[in-house]
């Protein structure tokens, strides 16, 4: 905790520089992050609505933040997956904390996310549900969606490096994920018997709250939330113990 | 009375054989072992050896890139800067020399107003002119080595690890560059320089220590160790 604070000097500037490269990069890249949960929503949309029957605004923007959250998790695991193998070089040389670039890759990614959110947040509010009390809950799902992608991305991105193979398998569990986590769906569609399997998965607590919050207007289930809590520190509590551990091993036991 | 800042007591040091190479678990020999050592603020220490003899091991682990198998380090301060020598670190493509000098220099452990106050410095040795603060990736190879360079030399750490007097750049640059770090064993820095190269070892340094597999074989002023490590490679010939 205390080299956090040290080194937050560089994940703040890093993000910075990051996001400067990538506005000289690209101009469309900050727009593609807003254009990109639009297409698929549409795209969600119109095959679920001719499966399930159910249209309408509020299946479009339920399946829309469904889609915008999961972005906001599946592009900061991956893109946090190989921050340690790609910057070996520099961890070869100076010694800094390992935790450092995959921290700085989900910064870089949570303000894409940050813009995009803000964007689509105001403008489904504007023609939705309008503005409510249980809207003083999203800073708190956030925070925690926040905790749930800096933990494993801390289990993840030491793991990769460790054993690259894991890149592979991580693809297919996220396409798993992806159709379990009640993205273009809701908790009601679930049979019973699998609802507390389903729920176990933070990711899907997490999008059933947005929705609650957002579009239904009232406050989240609160057994829910601290189930997903819970599961989220306890994954955040494994991934400081195995950064930990290996930080100044990781050069013995791998060239990457 | 010298005042010690790195103790290495009885250190040793392995790496873990890749999968290919057999079993897991199975181990390469010790790339240091039982080492014993003490840097002393201000002096220039030497260390000598062929390849594979434990050097670059022994940077990594005074640098704190990797921790001991056996044994201890102990520095005797507990925000000792030591820093290796390395040009260009994790420069990024699309940024400008200056704002590349910034981000390097935290990555080596500077603070940003520190890097800030040295900009001038970073652009005038680098003979970069206006193009420091041009994108690096307009940057020929030349160029980069020379921004590098100069930043790496502004860092100021309290022990300087130094593998190989190596300059960079053109040959007006290479002349300046191994000026500057020469002039570094003038002043009351703490240098830790390896080589395999005995010679700039007796010449620019105060003491010496030789090592081979891991361990050390001699120690003592450059003159004779040098001399010895010498003797021995003329030997095996």
């Amino acid at each position: 905790m205390q080299s956090l604070l040290r080194y937050k000097d560089i994940i703040f500037y890093r993000i910075l520089a990051g996001m400067k490269s990538e506005a000289r990069k690209n101009y469309l890249g900050y727009l593609w992050f807003v254009l990109e949960p639009l297409l698929s929503t549409a795209l969600l949309y119109f095959s679920m609505s001719h499966i399930t029957g159910q249209r309408g605004m509020d299946t479009a923007l339920s399946i829309l933040f469904g889609m915008i959250a999961w972005q906001w998790f599946e592009g900061s695991i991956m893109l946090s997956a190989s921050s340690i193998l790609s910057k070996f070089h520099i961890y070869q040389q100076v010694p800094l904390p390992k935790y450092l670039f995959p921290l700085v890759d989900i910064g870089t990614n949570t303000v894409r996310f940050a813009v995009a959110f803000s964007l689509v947040l105001i403008a489904s509010i504007s023609i939705g549900p309008g503005p409510s009390l249980a809207l003083v809950w999203l800073p708190l799902l956030l925070m925690l969606q926040l905790l749930l992608i800096a933990g494993l991305a801390l289990v993840i991105s030491m793991s990769v490096t460790l054993l690259q193979d894991i890149k592979i398998v991580l693809q297919s569990v996220f396409r798993l994920l992806f159709f379990a986590s009640g993205i273009f769906f809701t908790a009601e569609r679930v049979p019973a018997h699998l609802l507390p399997y389903f729920h176990a998965n933070p990711i899907a607590a997490l999008i059933e709250s947005y929705r609650a919050v957002i579009l239904h207007q009232h406050a989240p289930d609160l057994g829910l939330l601290g189930q997903a809590s819970l599961t989220s520190l306890a994954i955040l509590a494994l991934g400081a113990f195995i950064q930990n551990y290996f930080d100044k091993r990781l050069l013995k036991l791998t060239n990457a | 009375m010298p005042e010690p800042l790195i103790h290495l007591e009885n250190t040793g040091i392995y790496y873990r054989s890749g999968r290919a190479k057999g079993p897991q678990g199975v181990i390469t020999p010790w790339a240091l072992r039982g080492l014993n050592m003490q840097i002393m603020r201000g002096e220039k220490l030497g260390i000598v050896g062929r390849n594979g003899c434990g050097k670059s091991t022994l940077l990594r682990l005074l640098a704190g890139i990797i921790m001991p198998d056996e044994g201890v380090i102990r520095y005797t301060r507990g925000n000792l800067h030591v820093q290796l020598l390395a040009l260009g670190v994790g420069f990024e493509s699309h940024l400008s020399g200056a704002e590349n000098a910034v981000l390097s220099g935290l990555f080596m452990g500077k603070t940003r107003r520190h890097m800030e106050s040295r900009l001038a410095e970073i652009q005038e040795f680098s003979e970069l002119g206006d193009a420091f603060h041009r994108p690096v990736n307009t940057y020929s190879s030349g160029m980069n080595a020379r921004l590098g360079f100069s930043i790496a030399i502004q860092t100021d750490p309290d022990v300087f690890l130094i593998d190989e007097i190596l300059g960079v750049g053109d040959r007006g640059f290479l002349v300046k560059s191994q000026q500057i770090l020469r002039d570094k064993f003038k002043d009351d820095t703490t240098v830790v320089l390896i080589s395999h190269d005995a010679r700039i070892i007796s010449e620019v340094c105060s003491r010496a220590v030789w090592m081979e597999k891991g361990r050390v074989l001699a120690e003592g002023l450059p003159r004779d160790v040098c001399t010895a490590y010498e003797d021995s490679m003329l030997a095996k010939k």
